[in-house]
């Protein structure tokens, strides 16, 4: 670690310790440690307090430890929400980057038209995400919708699923509508990613008789590695945030069946407004994302001095 | 044969928003028709009649203005961060990322019962686009600088050294160096900023009382109440509340996506 | 600011009494959430319109906000002391709000008014805005339940419209003869979505079968929950019922796709114009032979939020209200809250006649301070049992102890 920071100094190194840069860098800090700090501590503060929601102006609140944690693993549907929660945020993020990766990579050849093309997959990002529940909603329906309709006459199936209301395929249908709602974003800052590799490094690969598939893994994968951990890393905590696809799709229904800990936690706040119990499942929350950070920290670690 | 390729991919994926306008275009029974129809029987064009009745002109306006400011604030805050997290791997720089990711963990809905209270007591309320600027611009820094912050990683330093022992500034080679040369990636960033908050709702929903400062997403949400669920409507909103943004982007993104190929450093 | 108050009081009343005499006390502008919305010509935007120009010494600001989130935005207004005058809370959360002093009593000034009397409220009504002896609002019109029959599909089916299932056995057996899956027709269409919509309408079943609220895990609970489960088990109502809002569910039988439908009068403002064939409406099944009739009881009620700084002045717009229930039925899709305020020539005369019968049977949901999380129990034992996750008694056990805990720690 010291050598690895040595070899750091070693270098005109100017940019070590700088006012300017600590300025820089201290304006953000400081702006999100007042918009969103505070809220933060607020949050972990109700976690262990007994909060009535008529009063939540108040810090003075009765002290109960660990009640709002224990009563929120005692209930019965804490294993089922934990499992979903785990689910959708695997199957959202792996497939994300897959298929992003996959089409950055596609419209990265130079056909007519790749740009344009391109652009036009972005269409999904500018969605509001009550807009795409709604639409996914609707494509989804068991009896008219779109979804099934295609399926059937394509004679894929027979009876008709009902995508939110079997317990079986609502988690799925709301895995499906994230995935196509982060596609794009994934595809455009791998772009961005693949882009910035030098050309001549595959012009030299080439040279040296490297196929695509050796260039990819040679050089493709490891000059994405700073991009791949961003995406992947924003991934995780963008889809353990995802609530207006959830809220517009199944409200976590039938029967907690696609629910997750975002939305438990808003309905445990806000719909039945045990609001220390939904405190709590936030602060579980914050602790998985605060592990996923560090994982992506220490790997911008590695590459900042690579 | 690339072109066709991708010409067929992309239609699939928009087949949703394809979907959106169909909807939007058809009578509110024939909506419900079991099976659906993939182009409506009779053209039911509420358009002009939804944008009036509802008044999205303000709407629209208010959402532009909060997306804008919050853009804005978000660049001016975040593109030195980005900068400076790229250059640094110190205890301070790293704890600094740290702070930023962990800090929008817990999505807006969880949070804007804490922010509404702070921002009530601090008199925000007052100002309430400010105030969902301020809250958005919370959310969008860490995206921002996660986002721009290989950008800068992947300037050269050499050219900065250069400049530095030519005798420039630190700012000036910020400014004039590393900002220029990792533009594309600013700006991609930039872009997806404003588009993620010009969808905002939560905040815009919780700390504007005024339906005149309201945005377009709340609008919106008027439709899908209890009671009265006009689909065809929802759709026609959702269509008319699209449509801008997606013909200026597609009039722009040669220039802004295209630029992505281009390749800014050899 | 008391004076003020009290000046334009006595300056309202005065124009009020002389219709349009000019005012010059200082305009009070109250501000009113509302569930309504303000581009169709609903009840809240209009009443608060008509409300001005009759008192120019008053100005009401009314914001729609969303029936999901009305409630809890009000809770937090209030706790930090930025809510509006006037809110409109759908009527099993009054207790919520009163039990915990965040409505006015408006008892002493009911008892004051020359236009309210508290003794021309149906029961029903009158029970959901009361909290331990004092009224905490008003409620701004009804709604109940009813089933409505596409007629022209009874007679395909054979079937008489004018003689309409009566109880569950013959909803059962017309609603098997009435679905047509080659016709992509089912033969009922409810709600069993899990939020409150779907409390509403299963509420119905259990209290007529002798079960109610507080006492879901009985025989009366169980044989509801089974009869509800054989009807989306034996695809006569589509699974669907279970994300679909009433709205939703209306709209297939609308479309045709419905051959029955469970719904309230709001259907008749709007949707049930599309209908391209004729239609009826009649009671709700009862259980059995016998059995009782029940109905919910819906619709927001007006409160007056403690931190008023105005509430003489949002009483008086309580009282204008009140004055026009008459209005309820042909204006806003709802039934009249009092008695005696029949409009003269009702709108779909039938179904009106349906509906004010089936008033008589509407039951209060509670009223219990704990609302939100009985209503959520109940929602998680119907949904558990027709996803087959759980049979309808141990979800409906499950769902009782969750409300009980609830009823406990909502009182001390």
């Amino acid at each position: 670690m010291s050598a690895r920071r040595r070899s750091g100094q070693d270098r005109p190194g100017f940019l070590h310790r700088s006012g300017f840069e600590t300025a820089l860098l201290a304006a953000p800090v400081l702006f999100l440690v007042a918009v969103s700090a505070l809220p933060v501590l607020y949050t972990i503060a109700m976690s262990v307090q007994s909060v009535d929601m008529f009063d939540i102006l108040s810090l003075h609140r009765p002290f109960v430890g660990l009640r709002n944690y224990i009563h929120l693993f005692h209930n019965p549907a804490a294993g089922r929400i934990a499992l979903n929660t785990l689910l959708f945020t695997t199957c959202s993020v792996v497939a994300q980057v897959t298929i992003g990766f996959a089409l950055a990579v596609f419209f990265q050849r130079r056909f007519p038209g790749a740009a344009t093309i391109r652009g036009v997959f972005l269409a999904a990002w500018i969605m509001p995400g009550l807009v795409v529940g709604a639409i996914w909603k609707w494509m989804f329906a068991g009896d008219s919708g779109v979804v099934n309709a295609i399926l059937a006459a394509s004679g894929l199936i027979h009876a008709h699923p009902f995508w939110l209301s079997d317990p079986h395929l609502a988690l799925p249908a709301v895995i499906i509508a994230n995935i196509w709602l982060g596609v794009p974003f994934n595809m455009i800052l791998l772009s961005v990613g693949l882009a910035a590799i030098p050309r001549d490094l595959y012009e030299a690969a080439a040279m040296d008789g490297a196929g695509s598939i050796r260039s990819f893994v040679s050089i493709t994968l490891p000059m994405m590695r700073a991009t791949i951990a961003a995406v992947v890393s924003l991934g995780i905590i963008f889809t353990l945030q995802q609530y207006d696809l959830i809220s517009g799709l199944t409200e976590g229904g039938p029967a907690n069946a696609s629910n997750v800990a975002q939305y438990w936690s808003w309905q445990l706040s806000f719909q039945t407004y045990q609001i220390g119990q939904g405190s709590a499942l936030a602060v579980l929350m914050l602790a998985v994302t605060a592990l996923v950070a560090s994982i992506y920290v220490s790997s911008t670690r590695r590459e900042v001095v690579a | 044969m690339d072109t066709g390729l991708a010409l067929l991919l992309a239609a699939a994926y928009l087949f949703p928003l394809y979907w959106m306008y169909v909807t939007a275009l058809k009578e509110p029974r024939e909506i419900f028709l079991n099976p659906p129809s993939f182009w409506p029987h009779r053209l039911h064009a509420e358009f002009v009649q939804v944008f009036v009745e509802h008044g999205m002109a303000h709407y629209l306006w208010n959402s532009c203005l909060i997306a804008a400011g919050a853009t804005l604030l978000t660049v001016l805050l975040g593109t030195g961060g980005a900068f400076v997290l790229s250059r640094r791997n110190d205890r301070m720089a790293l704890g600094a990322l740290f702070l930023v990711l962990l800090l929008q963990a817990l999505p807006p809905s969880l949070l804007v019962t804490p922010i509404f209270v702070a921002f009530n007591q601090l008199g925000l309320l007052a100002t309430p686009r400010l105030a969902v600027v301020l809250a958005q611009t919370g959310r969008m820094l860490p995206l921002f600088i996660v986002l721009t912050r290989p950008s800068f990683a992947q300037v050269p330093r050499e050219l900065e050294d250069a400049a530095r022992m030519d005798g420039a500034s630190r700012s000036k080679v910020f400014l004039l160096i590393a900002v220029p040369l990792a533009r594309n990636g600013i700006l991609v960033s930039t872009i997806l900023v404003f588009l993620q908050s010009l969808g905002e709702y939560v905040y815009s929903r919780s700390l504007i009382s005024s339906d005149q400062l309201q945005t377009a997403t709340v609008g919106l949400r008027g439709f899908l109440g209890t009671n009265t669920t006009d689909w065809s409507g929802i759709m026609t909103y959702a269509a008319i509340y699209v449509t801008p943004i997606l013909v200026l982007f597609a009039l722009l993104q040669t220039r802004i996506v295209g630029g992505l190929t281009a390749g800014a450093l050899k | 600011m008391y004076r003020s108050t009290t000046a334009s009081l006595a300056a309202g009343l005065v124009a009020l009494a002389l219709q349009s005499s000019p005012v010059r006390a200082e305009p009070v502008t109250l501000t009113f959430w509302t569930i309504d919305k303000p581009d169709q010509a609903q009840q809240s935007y209009v009443l608060a319109h008509e409300f001005e120009t009759k008192n120019p010494d008053i100005r009401i600001a009314v914001k729609h906000v969303d029936f999901a989130d009305i409630s809890n935005d009000a809770i937090r207004a209030v706790a930090t002391g930025s809510g509006p005058d006037l809110v409109s809370i759908d009527n099993p959360e009054v207790a919520l709000f009163a039990s915990h002093g965040a409505f006015v009593d408006l008892t002493p000034m009911i008892k004051a008014s020359k236009i309210i009397d508290p003794a021309r409220f149906f029961p029903g009504p009158l029970a959901s805005v009361t909290w331990k002896g004092g009224i905490y609002a008003l409620p701004r019109g009804s709604n109940t339940l009813a089933l409505y029959l596409n007629d022209d599909a009874f007679r395909r089916a054979k079937l008489d419209p004018a003689r309409p299932p009566a109880t569950w056995a013959e909803l059962r057996a017309d609603a098997a003869k009435l679905t047509d899956p080659a016709a992509n027709r089912y033969g009922l269409a409810f709600s069993a979505i899990a939020d409150e919509e779907g409390t509403f309408q299963f509420l119905p079943w259990i209290q007529s079968a002798g079960g109610d609220w507080n006492k879901v895990n009985g025989a009366a609970g169980v044989s509801a929950l089974t009869f509800w489960q054989g009807l989306i088990d034996d695809k006569l109502a589509s699974r669907d019922t279970l994300v679909r809002a009433q709205t939703d569910s209306f709209q297939t039988f609308v479309a045709g796709n419905a051959a029955m439908a469970i719904s309230g009068p709001w259907e008749l403002s709007g949707p049930i114009a599309g209908a391209r064939f004729a239609w009826s409406t009649a009671l709700l099944p009862v259980a059995g032979p016998g059995a009782p009739h029940a109905s919910a009881l819906g619709e927001h009620t007006f409160g007056i939020l403690h931190t008023s700084a105005h509430p003489a002045a949002a009483f008086r717009f309580l009282e204008y209200v009140y004055s026009q229930e008459g209005r309820d039925w042909n204006e806003f899709g709802m039934l009249p809250s009092i008695r005696n305020a029949d409009p003269k020539n009702p709108a779909h005369p039938k179904a009106y006649a349906t509906f004010i019968e089936e008033m008589r049977y509407a039951r209060v949901r509670g009223p219990s301070p704990a609302w939100p999380s009985i209503s959520k129990a109940i929602q998680s034992a119907y949904q558990g049992a027709l996803t087959h996750q759980a049979t309808p008694q141990q979800a409906l056990d499950a769902g009782q102890s969750a409300i009980d805990s609830a009823r406990e720690e909502a009182s001390p």
